[in-house]
């Protein structure tokens, strides 16, 4: 039921993407119906499938951080008007799915040991917050083309397919804000499953787990205490998120291994 | 039974006679009532800066004439409003009104401000159109609906006002409520502002080198007057900046708005510099957050939005030509009932007048068998007339009735039809 639940929602994945790249080459838009229905459809059939997971692993982590990524695309859409985030998270979540199920999900995850809900809430709102930061820094990328474009007055597909530069300053500033409470959440949860909850918790995770909240809340307070907006904030985003990724790939390759995110 | 389109466009007649030709709602009513006192059946004029056309039902061969008089009364002496126009009947002229509705016979490709205008014409003539005209104006308005719904004719920004404000509603979220701030009082800026205007932007300010002018255009707009050297520092509040001055050099230099946008706080400016020579010095397009377009980038806007939308036509002309049999279905079936009518009461006649002799001779039947016999009569005619019925009305429907109505005219003696 995982693997079908995840080859469903990989097609449905797969489906959205093309939606979203269609007009850029060139293609009739699809109707909005098709746009919003397939992601939405391919997130309903893999929430069957991550309900039956032990989030341990890297593979089951892939797999609900695609769903959190396709989950926020829907919403930027429906209140943003953001399609083109679909550009980013569609071709993200569907290499997220196909690499989840190429590691292997399912079976010979382990479960989770110790801290029980108190653990799963962890992993779970920790990874909501690096799905949002994710969801910041694609903004932050629509925002720096856009404004490419509009500074070099190229009228193109970016120019007309892109929302408006101020939407995807607001996006990438609510995505921030909503973000480093998550995180915050997620990192206290962490030290009460460790410290209350007698669950190990590798220095590995500690390390990326507090980076991610500094790199957050860096991002939120020059948003938010110095006003940095538009393209200086987007950089911020960028370089934040890239740090966080850089980080957590130099521990994955310092402690390699598929059975442990970290 | 016909329909015609009798009238002038952009591409058969130049501004000036266009001018002359170009109805007020107040004159249209008259215009149309000599049209139907020539005998048209009914009649919408549809008086736009692009066209003037008269839409008739049941046009005679001498109304399309009366017409002509009409607008020929407008010109000056020797010319004949005949050689600009053109009259288009039946099939045709369902498909002008409707390629007209749907922008396709536009001077701008499917811009849409026709749609409000075909609407309007039909309003204003409501009473003088009859119904036939009244359903294919009904149907004109559903079909531009359907084709800027369903195709992208209307998409993008196709004249360089609307591109001013699609390149604005790429910067900012909202246009609405944004201020505005003008440097020059010439039309160009007039109507740049306008068309923001009605995007909901607020022209708060306007400045000219002669406060005079700027006073009596920021009257017109609803906004405060300046002169020019008061106008930098307001570069640090304004969203958009129109500039159209005369100034034969730049005006907008970097030395005079750089500190006031330094204090903008990052909040980006986008300026439209609509004057040729241009007004705003290029060095001020490269500050941080500044978007600086002139003319040649809007009318590039605009000539993309138009390739796009001409990618679109064969799909709105597919639109339009199913519409159009759809409307002459319904036309043809129109055609058919006057036909049937009088065939029905032709034999219902025959029937009769064989039923009141057939009784004469059968004096000896009691009421109740009077009364079954005039039954049977009925009940033969109505099925012998059933089948030939529903055929008729299909034919007619389908648009292939012409043929048998002449036919059933001819072997039923019902030509006299045509006479009236």
């Amino acid at each position: 039921m995982v693997l079908v639940s995840h080859l469903l929602a990989l097609g449905l994945y797969g489906l959205a993407t093309a939606f979203a790249v269609a007009p850029f080459a060139g293609l009739r838009p699809a109707p909005r119906a098709l746009t919003l229905g397939a992601p939405l459809a391919g997130a309903a059939v893999h929430v069957v499938g991550v309900a039956q997971l032990t989030p341990v692993g890297v593979a089951p982590v892939l797999s609900i951080l695609a769903l959190f990524l396709v989950l926020l695309q829907v919403v930027s859409e429906r209140v943003f008007r953001a399609s083109a985030v679909a550009l980013f998270t569609g071709p993200l979540a569907t290499g997220l799915v196909a690499l989840a199920l190429l590691i292997g999900l399912g079976p010979e995850a382990r479960p989770v040991v110790g801290g029980g809900r108190w653990s799963l809430l962890h992993i779970t709102i920790s990874i909501l917050g690096l799905a949002l930061l994710a969801l910041a820094f694609i903004a932050a990328a629509l925002y720096l083309l856009q404004f490419r474009e509009l500074k070099s007055k190229r009228f193109g597909q970016v120019f007309r397919l892109f929302p408006p530069l101020e939407r995807l300053d607001r996006l990438n500033h609510l995505s921030l804000v909503m973000g480093f409470p998550t995180v915050t959440l997620g990192v206290l949860l962490g030290f009460g499953v460790r410290y209350a909850g007698g669950v190990p918790v590798d220095a590995a995770q500690i390390v990326w787990g507090m980076l991610t909240w500094l790199v957050l809340g860096w991002a939120v307070g020059v948003r938010v205490v110095r006003h940095w907006a538009g393209r200086r904030a987007a950089f911020a985003s960028i370089a934040g998120f890239v740090a966080v990724v850089l980080v957590y790939l130099a521990l994955k390759l310092a402690a390699p291994g598929t059975e442990r995110f970290l | 039974m016909s329909i015609a389109v009798v009238g002038v466009n952009h591409r058969t007649a130049p501004l000036e006679v266009r001018e002359r030709f170009a109805h007020a709602p107040r004159e249209v009513p008259a215009a149309l009532a000599r049209v139907l006192s020539a005998g048209a059946g009914g009649g919408v004029l549809l008086s736009t800066c692009n066209r003037t056309e008269f839409y008739l039902a049941e046009p005679g061969d001498a109304i399309p004439a009366t017409v002509w008089a009409i607008l020929t009364e407008r010109l000056s002496e020797g010319r004949s409003a005949s050689e600009y126009g053109y009259l288009v009947r039946d099939r045709d002229a369902v498909r002008h009104l409707y390629r007209v509705s749907a922008g396709l016979d536009s001077m701008i490709l499917g811009e849409s401000q026709i749609q409000g205008q075909v609407r309007e014409a039909w309003e204003t003539s409501r009473s003088q159109a009859g119904p036939v005209l009244h359903r294919l104006f009904q149907s004109a308005l559903l079909v531009g609906a359907r084709v800027r719904s369903e195709t992208a004719l209307a998409a993008g920004a196709a004249s360089a006002p609307s591109a001013a404000v699609a390149l604005a509603g790429k910067i900012f979220n909202r246009l609405a409520g944004r201020a505005a701030l003008v440097l020059g009082a010439g039309d160009m800026a007039e109507l740049a502002a306008n068309c923001l205007a009605s995007e909901g932007v607020r022209v708060t300010l306007v400045a000219n080198r002669t406060y005079e002018r700027a006073r009596a255009v920021a009257e017109e707009l609803g906004a405060r007057a300046l002169t020019l050297d008061e106008a930098w520092e307001h570069f640090a509040s304004a969203d958009i900046v129109l500039t159209s001055t005369a100034a034969p050099h730049a005006v907008v230099t970097w030395e005079r708005v750089a500190p006031a946008i330094g204090r903008r706080g990052g909040r980006p400016l986008c300026i439209l510099d609509l004057a040729v020579p241009r007004d705003v010095e290029p060095a001020v397009g490269q500050l941080e957050n500044v978007f600086l377009y002139d003319i040649d980038d809007l009318q590039a806007v605009a000539a993309n939005a138009a390739t796009e939308r001409h990618h679109e036509v064969p799909a709105a002309e597919r639109i339009v030509s199913d519409e159009v049999e759809r409307f002459w279905a319904w036309y043809g079936g129109l055609a058919a009932v006057p036909v049937l009518k009088e065939f029905r009461g032709r034999l219902d006649d025959m029937r009769a007048a064989e039923l009141e002799r057939a009784l004469k001779r059968l004096a000896h039947l009691s009421p109740e068998d009077r009364a079954q016999v005039e039954q049977f009569s009925h009940a033969l005619l109505n099925k012998f007339l059933h089948h030939p019925t529903i055929a008729l009305k299909q034919a007619a429907q389908a648009g292939r009735g012409y043929g048998l109505l002449e036919s059933l005219k001819k072997l039923f003696g019902l030509e006299r039809l045509d006479d009236t």
